[in-house]
């Protein structure tokens, strides 16, 4: 009975701590969405080449983040887009504003800053 | 229809007004790119299993929409009782529950004041605080049940037994098998019949234990007739029935037939008490037969019962052809997608 007891407070540990790690992953994982995104509209894309372009280089984000996303990130001025006709179907273009331009630069270097630190906590 | 068009307008019902063109436009966009992919990777047109499993993946447009809307607001006393998805609905259902119970309280307290009976401030007020209350709890608890029903359900729409059954069956079958599954009934239509059900048949309940609730002041001087003794239980029974196939058809949308069957069922159920009322010619009686008021109230309000009895006739005869022609149609469909 106690090997019961055992095996099912461990297994809803293990739950939890699964629960917790992905939580937390998901936190760490939406701030550098922005950056991401930003970054990867320093040149033109519609949704669907930009939402593929993340996810070759493995940031994989889903439709129903990514479009809400950039149409808040449109209506506070860092992005401009544009329906425009491309492969015969009319498409929504996305680029980034100069406040956007202006704004991804200082974020990255604040990137870059974090990223030093870190490793320098991480090395001890 | 294609999978992708009633995928949008799905959608379409959930989004923020403002913005809805905008966003379907770019939705529907972004889902034909990726389908064109699909197609050329596969080297032929998408079947409408193909297509469906592409928007099963992107989620339920209940999801899909939240992602949109401004109104982050939920409803917590402690644990979350209902989410951001839902709440707007609640909102909704609830300014309409209200809002229709203030007409008819002002309805019946206009027609009583009309009719030369004295109102007191303190009954109308409340009358209106424990309609109120009945209101707002049977609303809350139908959708704190309604949110942890669809919590339950898994955000791809089961894309994972989706793509077990198209491992391991015929490709053909399959095919059928979604195309019937397109004829599904809305989770939407499901959850509007549970709620306004629901609060019908507690409303119901409360009326039937204190009469006061709709006579108002009145309630001292009349009662209800027998004929509503007849009734009452079939009524009771027939509000059963369609929230236990309102769960049923939320359970499983692919039922159509048994949606179309049992509806057709209660609108006749409904339809032969309407009958037994209409003919009831009298439906509720002064509790002093020798008072004079209480007989001239009661002819009163029963004149106003013989009107709406007629309407309700006129709605349900209405509501059962339109419910024959929705199984008529479903079934031909039906038999031209398996012969």
């Amino acid at each position: 009975m106690y090997n019961t007891v055992y095996v099912v407070h461990y297994m809803t540990n293990s739950q939890d701590n699964d629960n917790l790690f992905e939580n937390i992953r998901l936190e760490l994982r939406r701030g550098s969405l922005i950056l991401a995104v930003l970054a990867c509209l320093r040149s033109e894309q519609y949704g669907y080449t930009l939402r593929r372009a993340l996810a070759d280089r493995g940031m994989e984000i889903e439709e129903g983040t990514l479009y809400p996303l950039l149409r808040r990130l449109e209506s506070q001025g860092l992005l401009l887009s544009e329906w425009r006709e491309a492969d015969k179907r009319n498409k929504r273009f996305y680029r980034l504003s100069p406040l956007g331009s202006e704004l991804l630069e200082k974020l990255l270097a604040e990137w870059k800053s974090i990223d030093s630190s870190l490793n320098e906590i991480v090395k001890g | 229809m294609t999978p992708l068009e009633r995928y949008l307008k799905n959608l379409s019902k959930l989004l923020p007004a403002d913005q809805r063109e905008d966003i379907l436009r770019e939705l529907s966009e972004d889902i034909q790119s990726e389908m064109d992919d699909k197609q050329s990777e596969l080297g032929h047109p998408l079947t409408e299993g193909e297509q469906l499993q592409i928007l099963r993946r992107r989620g339920n447009p209940l999801q899909v929409a939240a992602g949109y809307t401004n109104n982050k607001g939920t409803l917590a006393f402690g644990p979350q009782l209902i989410g951001p998805v839902l709440f707007p609905f609640y909102t909704r259902v609830l300014r309409f529950n209200l809002g229709l119970t203030f007409v008819i309280v002002g309805a019946i307290f206009a027609a009583l004041s009309l009719s030369g009976q004295p109102i007191r401030t303190g009954d109308l007020f409340s009358n209106v605080l424990l309609q109120l209350f009945v209101q707002l709890a049977a609303v809350t608890i139908i959708f704190v049940f309604v949110e942890k029903h669809l919590s339950g359900q898994p955000h791809d729409w089961h894309a994972k037994e989706f793509e077990k059954t198209l491992k391991t069956s015929i490709r053909e079958r399959i095919d059928k098998k979604i195309q019937l599954q397109m004829r599904e009934v809305s989770r939407f239509d499901s959850i509007s019949v549970l709620t306004a059900s629901g609060v019908a048949l507690l409303w119901i309940q409360s009326l039937w234990a204190k009469p006061f609730l709709i006579f108002g002041p009145v309630a001292a001087q009349i009662t209800f007739a027998p004929v509503w003794h007849q009734v009452y239980v079939p009524i009771v029974f027939i509000m059963l029935a369609t929230i236990v196939r309102a769960c049923i058809n939320l359970a499983q949308p692919n039922w159509v037939r048994f949606r179309d069957v049992a509806a057709l069922v209660l609108d006749a159920a409904a339809l032969v008490v309407v009958y037994i009322l209409m003919f009831g010619h009298t439906w509720v009686v002064p509790i002093d037969a020798s008072s004079s008021a209480a007989q001239q109230v009661a002819s009163f309000v029963n004149k106003w019962i013989a009107a709406v009895l007629w309407a309700s006739a006129v709605i349900s005869l209405f509501q059962g052809i339109k419910d024959f022609i929705r199984l008529y149609k479903n079934w031909r469909w039906k038999g031209s997608t398996t012969s």
